[in-house]
């Protein structure tokens, strides 16, 4: 009908009406935010260089202990199993010489990430289905739950039975490891979609389809991602543990091939490997998972 | 009732009514059907502001979703142009009382929401005009240079206003208000029903507007329909004549205003004390209250007491 004619009036009342009680407060902001800012970022910059001091200590004191201790403290025989720092440093870097890290690391890192991979699809896949479609969750649910619950390892030994010790069974236990976490969010995700934002959708007039893309998705992203990322951090687990089991290559081989093969300081560098590889998986989801959940910040929290 | 003459009616609801099963509980044990709404018949002309008060309970959130189409009455017919509502359309939209805006959207996103299908002309907007017209709706209600804010950066007030202008942005004739200050304090309340009122005489919008505060009822409505306690029925319809307001004075202390506030006071203070003597609190069958509003200031119906 009326297609709103406005005119500037009618316009102009709103623009100064607004920032007086309400939005008050940003105007005052928006003036000169460099000035209001400078002083605060310098005390911030002193804050965390402080904390970072204070977070790194613990970290310090351990690798000080790891150098020091076995030579002062520990016996010949335990020196021999738990050598200091520098020689497992200096492994560390005989290893990278020969390039062998280099091909272990990659073995291990295109194993987790196709078996990662798949269950990132999949289980977002099924999880949006079991979510959307009641009669196919209370059909699955069951078994789902039961599959949950029983811890990847312990079906080691059928993947290596049906599957044998090749890449498909270590990319297929990844895969398992890595899917119910997935799974599990991405349902919880979409579930607690706030019912009042599909009302507001369906008001507009959004077709199934269009709620499902437009409201749904994009609210159970962070639950996704939070999922996603619970299932980085087990699917490196896993892996290490199938390839200490049966691999010819790969972080979880070297560590077991050197302890076998008494090269003690080779074994610990594999294992600094893997939590350093730990440590930067971990960082990148958890940005990952930060950078879709920027809209979720609480209320309150915003600092000036 | 009615001042309708001639034309057809923008919306007309004709006996309409709404019952919903309340689920079994201990007590008892059958489930039984509850009716919200009953024998609702009322005529809104084009471009009229109608607003709508009743006590907690009274059926007004259940009245607001089958004028917007997300339920379907149980008796009667809702018209609309005279065409029976079957769902949600684009003639009318929504601004609910937690404003239901999408978190992760800014809010020229928010208000482009609704731009993003096809539109009434079957055509789809493009970005830049998607765009073009979320600035514009977002500066008829006062919120220029928010455009790439997140509603968590915004306050209740600016969030409404974000919402109002998501509403508006659709283009709908019919504009359905479901207590949408009742969250925010007195000042930004005022403020922001004040520039209702223009944003309505500037665009010339259909507006059912329901809240439980009278004060507001009175200020904003042509015409304040009164519902019963429940199950709701139409008491009675007050029409409002406060004259010329466009002056600055405050209308609110005027004898006129006083009269009609006195008058809807009157009709719903039965009410309340009838509900609440049937011991019909708003509650929910899983025993959430959402109506319950902790704070009630002077104006919004106080619950007996003064009898
Ligand atoms: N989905 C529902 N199922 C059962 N009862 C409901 C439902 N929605 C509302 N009711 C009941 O209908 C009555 C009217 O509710 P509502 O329209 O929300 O009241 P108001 O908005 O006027 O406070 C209340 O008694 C409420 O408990
Ligand atoms: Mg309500």
């Amino acid at each position: 009908m009326t297609a709103p004619t406005l005119t500037k009036d009618a316009v102009a009342p709103a623009a100064s009406a607004a920032p007086t009680a309400d939005a008050g407060w940003t105007a005052g902001a928006a003036r000169s935010p460099a000035a209001r800012h400078l002083p605060s970022l310098v005390r911030a910059i002193a804050r965390k260089a402080g904390r970072g001091i204070w977070a790194s200590g613990a970290i310090v004191l351990f690798l000080l202990l790891w150098e020091l201790g076995p030579t002062y403290l520990a016996s010949a025989s335990t020196r021999v199993f738990l050598p200091p720092l520098h020689e497992v440093l200096r492994a560390l870097g005989t290893l990278i010489d020969k390039g062998q890290l280099q091909n272990h690391l990659a073995a291990s890192l295109t194993r987790s990430a196709s078996g990662f991979g798949i269950a990132v699809v999949s289980a977002v896949a099924l999880g949006l289905l079991v979510a959307w479609y009641r009669s196919l969750d209370r059909f699955l649910n069951p078994l789902l739950e039961v599959f949950r619950n029983t811890a990847a390892l312990a079906l080691l030994p059928v993947f290596t039975l049906l599957l044998g010790i090749g890449e498909t069974s270590k990319i297929s236990i990844v895969a398992y490891a890595a899917f119910f976490p997935v799974l599990l969010n991405t349902i919880a995700g979409v579930r607690t979609v706030d019912p009042l934002l599909i009302r507001a959708a369906r008001s507009l007039g959004l077709s199934n389809f269009r709620l499902f893309q437009k409201v749904i998705l994009p609210s159970a992203v962070p639950t996704i991602f939070t999922g996603i990322r619970m299932a980085g951090t087990s699917s490196i687990l896993v892996l290490i543990a199938a390839e200490m089991v049966g691999a010819k290559a790969g972080l979880g081989y070297l560590i077991v091939n050197s302890q076998m093969s008494f090269l003690i300081p080779d074994m610990y560098a594999g294992i600094l490997t893997v939590s350093l590889l730990g440590l930067l998986v971990n960082y990148l989801l958890v940005a990952v998972e930060r950078h879709f959940s920027r809209w979720r910040t609480a209320v309150g929290s915003q600092s000036n | 009732m009615t001042r309708v003459t001639g034309q057809t009616p923008k919306i007309s609801l004709r006996n309409v009514g709404k019952q919903f099963t309340v689920r079994a509980s201990k007590d008892q044990p059958e489930g039984t059907t509850l009716t919200a709404l009953e024998g609702i018949t009322l005529d809104v002309a084009a471009g009229e502001f109608i607003t709508l008060v009743g006590p907690s309970g009274s059926g007004k959130t259940t009245l607001l979703d089958l004028l917007a189409g997300l339920t379907r009455p149980d008796t009667g017919q809702i018209l609309v142009d005279g065409k029976e509502v079957t769902g949600p359309g684009r003639d009318r939209a929504v601004v609910f009382q937690q404003y239901a805006l999408f978190p992760w959207r800014t809010a020229a996103a928010n208000v482009a929401f609704g731009l993003e299908g096809t539109g009434s002309e079957g055509r789809r907007l493009n970005r830049k005009e998607r765009a073009d017209k979320a600035r514009h709706y977002l500066e008829l209600v006062g919120l220029s240079g928010f455009e790439d804010r997140y509603p968590h950066e915004l306050s209740g007030g600016m969030k409404q206003r974000v919402a109002i202008a998501r509403s508006l942005a659709y283009e709908p004739d019919v504009l359905l208000m479901d207590e949408p200050f009742a969250a925010l304090d007195a000042q930004t309340r005022e403020q922001l029903q004040e520039e209702l009122l223009r944003i309505w005489r500037a665009t010339g919008k259909t507006i059912i507007f329901i809240t439980h505060g009278i004060d507001e009822a009175v200020y904003l409505g042509q015409r304040v329909a009164v519902l019963s306690s429940r199950p709701g029925r139409l008491k009675q319809i007050v029409d409002i004549d406060l004259g010329e307001r466009s002056g600055d004075g405050d209308v609110r202390s005027d004898a006129v205003f006083v009269e009609h506030r006195h008058k809807v006071w009157s009709l719903l203070h039965d009410e309340v004390r009838k509900a609440q003597d049937a011991g019909h609190a708003k509650i929910r069958p899983d025993g959430f209250a959402p109506d319950e509003a902790p704070q009630l200031s002077k104006g919004q119906i106080s619950t007996g007491r003064a009898a």
